[in-house]
């Protein structure tokens, strides 16, 4: 469903991300960990078209993201951590704008509304305008729009920034569920038990390369240790800063 | 649902295009916007109304009384309103061509509406035309605003039928297309092949350029007595001369122009003639951009979002950044300090956290090229004007002219400055915005940083406006007592607009918004400007008309203590009060803000 393939972006002299391949199938939940300046948005702005990758592809249900964007990015929803929303707009008129972007008929953007506004508590905010909602709020309101159009391919960055446990664990469980029925889902987060809990794999990133994939148990053994997912995740981390500066190419 | 082809879909869908949905959101947003207004107090919402209305009803005065008289001039007035309509224009094609380049950037790079956008199956094509629309409207809108009055006294004065002004509507609104196009072309291709600092710099550089252009263009040229005597016509010509620019027809400025004019003389052919050049050509290049441009959109916006600085390619900048203290040898080493440190903390006069703040303004102000560019611009246009009544003083001979043409300057120098408050130092607690906690919670408090903010403001324009006034009295050639007077007068309404607008910013902030733009279109924005506005007039036909050197032909330039001292006692009181007031509430409201 997600095919990155040798993905390489500069930034002037800065090699943000260097040579990523990957592949998501179908229905997995796809979780990226990294440190700060690691590769992850950068990669996932490649992933969504927002930007080009200096040289590889990107592709989408089979579409290339930057051949054929039309086709992919009507088959992928993007979720940035922080969302843009019309502030003199409420959030009915936010989802139903963005289902009509979807070229979804009024039928089935009311269909999909009835099923996800009681979801994540929607219904007491949906007429008011979005510029006095919270930030947690407003973070709803765009998952809610995003997953209106059932897309095939998912992308979050930082989900959980700004919600309440509660409304934590819904976003969680709708995007279990629809993981379940067979949508991809590539996120992006520093939470990383967020990741342990939710992700059937999990990509670690570092220096604009991905250093380990696997399961979280994979993760774990590959690193030696047990317990937390965060253990093995610094300590590969490490390992690769140690590395890094063994070779002569720390920063 | 999981969407099909989106070609097979668009065949079997009926709805609304992403282009009309988009207006649809943007007419939605406006129409709100509008209506909050409703929330804001109706006495300010009367006083702005009033202010609006008022700057109508007195441009329009001022343009029918000064084209009434321009026409009266013996066999000359059409030649010299025709010119005069046509150098308008030509201005104003030049003015929209830099506005909507400078928003066709913003809004095209820079705005979080179109990186929405671009993950949205929209094709780039239409998010371009979106943009372009919505660009051209913002870049334009006031500049017709400021027009009308010009346009209804034109109308009066040449006695024309009613469907004159309709068809002016429409020929601005063509007008307006070709800037629009220019601007959003040369965005596109600025940011294809610059990043953001070159492209300030490029700006910047164009804006001097054009400074130096008009002070060249514009030169006086001497003319003796005899000349006007003997050879007007000849003066006329040479005059005429500069301004023969405006007259090449291949400038849209110049179909505007002919059309307006052609029109209003009731030559419909030939007014028609130059509207449908117009159209034309906005309908070829407006659907050339809006069909083609798409794809270098994208591939600039890619860019701007992907580059590193273009210095960096030159060896020396790159030496240059690599002696910036780092991590050598893995320890943290740290400047002690630049110049500006140094000089702020020469003598030991400023607290280190006031200098840590005064520090931080100038560094903010000085890297945001847009902040002070404009501004610049302004006052170096106004400079170039002062420094050429040089060459006037042998028509400014008479008392009363050198009187009225030193508030007259004066009076432009305070209106300029308000433009600067207004637009920079307005929104300057505001934008603040989300960091105001750190300020705020910080020992110095947000009561001395309101004040800081004063004072800083206060000491840098006044370095500005002192300097062009005493420039001023200069090159008009006054005596000391006038040049103490003006020179004290316009210090005074320095420090008067910075507390109307320090104070004012701080009772109407915005700290959702990071664009000092949009924070100054607001409520608290429009009514700072007024209020400046409402007090410049006050204050210089105060001063004018009951200052010893007043409205009196016959003058003789007798100094006359009582007159001057009383005058002065109620202007400083008037200030005094106009500025006091807002401060005061601001820092009210700021002693009580809950962070």
């Amino acid at each position: 469903m997600i095919e990155l393939h040798q993905l390489v972006k500069h930034f002037g002299d800065v090699r943000a991300v260097d040579g990523i391949s990957l592949t998501v199938p179908r229905g997995e939940f796809f979780c990226v960990l990294g440190p700060n300046a690691a590769g992850k948005t950068t990669t996932i702005k490649m992933l969504v078209g927002l930007i080009k990758p200096t040289r590889g592809t990107a592709r989408v249900a089979g579409y290339d993201v930057q051949g054929q964007p039309l086709e992919a990015r009507s088959r992928l929803s993007y979720v940035p951590d922080f969302p843009f929303l019309y502030d003199k707009l409420t959030p009915w008129e936010f989802i139903r704008f963005t289902g009509q972007l979807f070229r979804m008929t009024d039928a089935d953007i009311r269909r999909g509304a009835d099923e996800l506004v009681p979801r994540f508590s929607l219904q007491e905010w949906l007429h008011k305008p979005i510029e006095g909602l919270s930030h947690g709020t407003r973070q709803r309101v765009a998952i809610t729009a995003a997953l209106l159009h059932s897309p095939e391919v998912f992308v979050i960055d930082e989900p959980m920034v700004g919600l309440d446990p509660h409304h934590a664990r819904i976003v969680k469980d709708v995007l279990k569920e629809r993981a379940l029925r067979g949508m991809t889902v590539f996120m992006s987060t520093h939470q990383i038990y967020v990741a342990d809990e939710m992700a059937d794999r999990v990509g670690i990133f570092h220096r604009g390369r991905i250093v380990a994939v696997g399961t979280p148990e994979e993760l774990r053994r590959r690193a030696g240790t047990d317990g937390a997912l965060e253990k093995a995740f610094l300590a590969i981390t490490e390992e690769e800063v140690k590395a890094d500066s063994a070779n002569g190419t720390a920063p | 649902m999981n969407a099909a082809a989106p070609d097979t879909v668009a065949l079997a869908f009926a709805g609304p295009t992403p282009f009309r949905l988009l207006v649809r959101i943007a007419a939605i947003s406006s129409w709100r916007r509008l209506l909050a207004l409703r929330e804001q107090s109706w006495f300010l919402l009367a006083v702005i109304g009033t202010f609006l209305a008022g700057y109508l009803a007195l441009a329009f005065m001022l343009f029918y009384a000064g084209l009434r008289f321009i026409s009266k001039f013996p066999g000359l007035g059409g030649l010299l309103v025709e010119r005069l309509l046509f150098v308008l224009f030509a201005f104003l094609f030049g003015l929209l061509l830099i506005s909507n380049l400078v928003i066709s950037y913003t809004n095209l790079f820079k705005n979080r509406e179109t990186t929405f956008l671009l993950s949205l199956p929209v094709p780039t094509q239409t998010i371009f035309q979106w943009k372009f629309v919505e660009s051209t409207l913002l870049a334009s809108w006031a500049f017709v605003f400021l027009i009308a009055p010009l346009l209804c006294a034109y109308g009066l004065v040449n006695h024309v039928a009613w469907h004159f002004y309709p068809l002016v509507l429409v020929l601005l609104a063509l007008f307006i297309v070709l800037p629009g196009v220019c601007g959003a072309w040369a965005s596109v291709t600025l940011a294809r092949f610059l990043d953001r600092k070159a492209f300030q710099i490029v700006l910047v550089t164009g804006l001097a350029a054009f400074i130096g252009l008009m002070l060249f263009q514009f030169r006086p040229q001497p003319v003796t007595d005899e000349d006007l005597d003997a050879r007007v016509l000849a003066v006329i010509d040479r005059l005429l001369e500069n301004t023969r620019f405006a007259n090449f027809p291949f400038l849209p400025s110049y179909w505007m122009s002919a059309s307006v004019q052609n029109w209003s003389e009731g030559a419909l052919g030939a007014a028609s003639f130059f509207a449908l050049v117009m159209l034309s050509h906005a309908l070829f290049f407006g659907q050339l951009v809006c069909q083609r441009l798409g794809d270098a959109f994208y591939e600039a916006a890619n860019r701007v979002s992907s580059r590193g600085s273009i210095f960096a390619r030159w060896g020396w900048f790159r030496a240059q950044s690599a002696r910036k203290p780092g991590l050598p040898g893995g320890e943290l080493s740290l400047p002690r300090g630049d110049w500006l440190d140094r000089l702020l903390g020469f003598g030991g006069v400023l607290a280190p956290d006031t200098r840590a703040l005064v520090a931080k303004d100038m560094r903010m102000f000085w890297r945001d090229t847009t902040q002070w560019a404009q501004t610049a611009m302004l006052f170096g246009l106004l400079g170039v004007y002062i420094i050429n009544l040089r060459h006037f003083t042998r028509q400014l001979d008479s008392p009363f002219w050198l009187s009225l043409v030193s508030f007259l300057n004066m009076g432009a120098c305070a209106l300029n400055l308000a433009t600067l408050t207004t637009r920079f130092v307005f929104p300057q607690f505001s934008l603040e915005g989300r960091r105001v906690w750190l300020v705020g919670l910080a020992p110095i408090g947000l009561v001395r940083v309101v004040w800081l903010k004063f004072w800083l403001a206060s000491v840098a324009t006044l370095a500005v406006t002192l300097g062009l006034v005493l420039l001023s009295c200069t090159m008009l050639g006054l005596d000391a007592v006038h040049t103490v007077f003006f020179g004290g007068s316009v210090t005074v309404m320095t420090f008067t607009l910075n507390a109307i607008a320090v104070g004012l910013g701080a009772l109407y902030p915005n700290f959702k918004e990071t664009n000092p733009n949009k924070i100054v279109s607001g409520f608290g924005g429009t009514f700072c400007l007024v209020l400046s506005f409402v007090y410049i007039l006050t204050a210089v036909v105060l001063l004018a008309v009951s200052s010893p050197w007043g409205w009196k032909p016959d003058m003789t330039g007798e100094f006359a203590p009582a007159k001057a001292v009383s005058t002065w006692v109620i202007f400083v009181l008037l200030s005094y009060l106009a500025g006091w007031l807002p401060l005061r509430l601001g820092l009210r409201k700021v002693a009580t803000t809950e962070l």
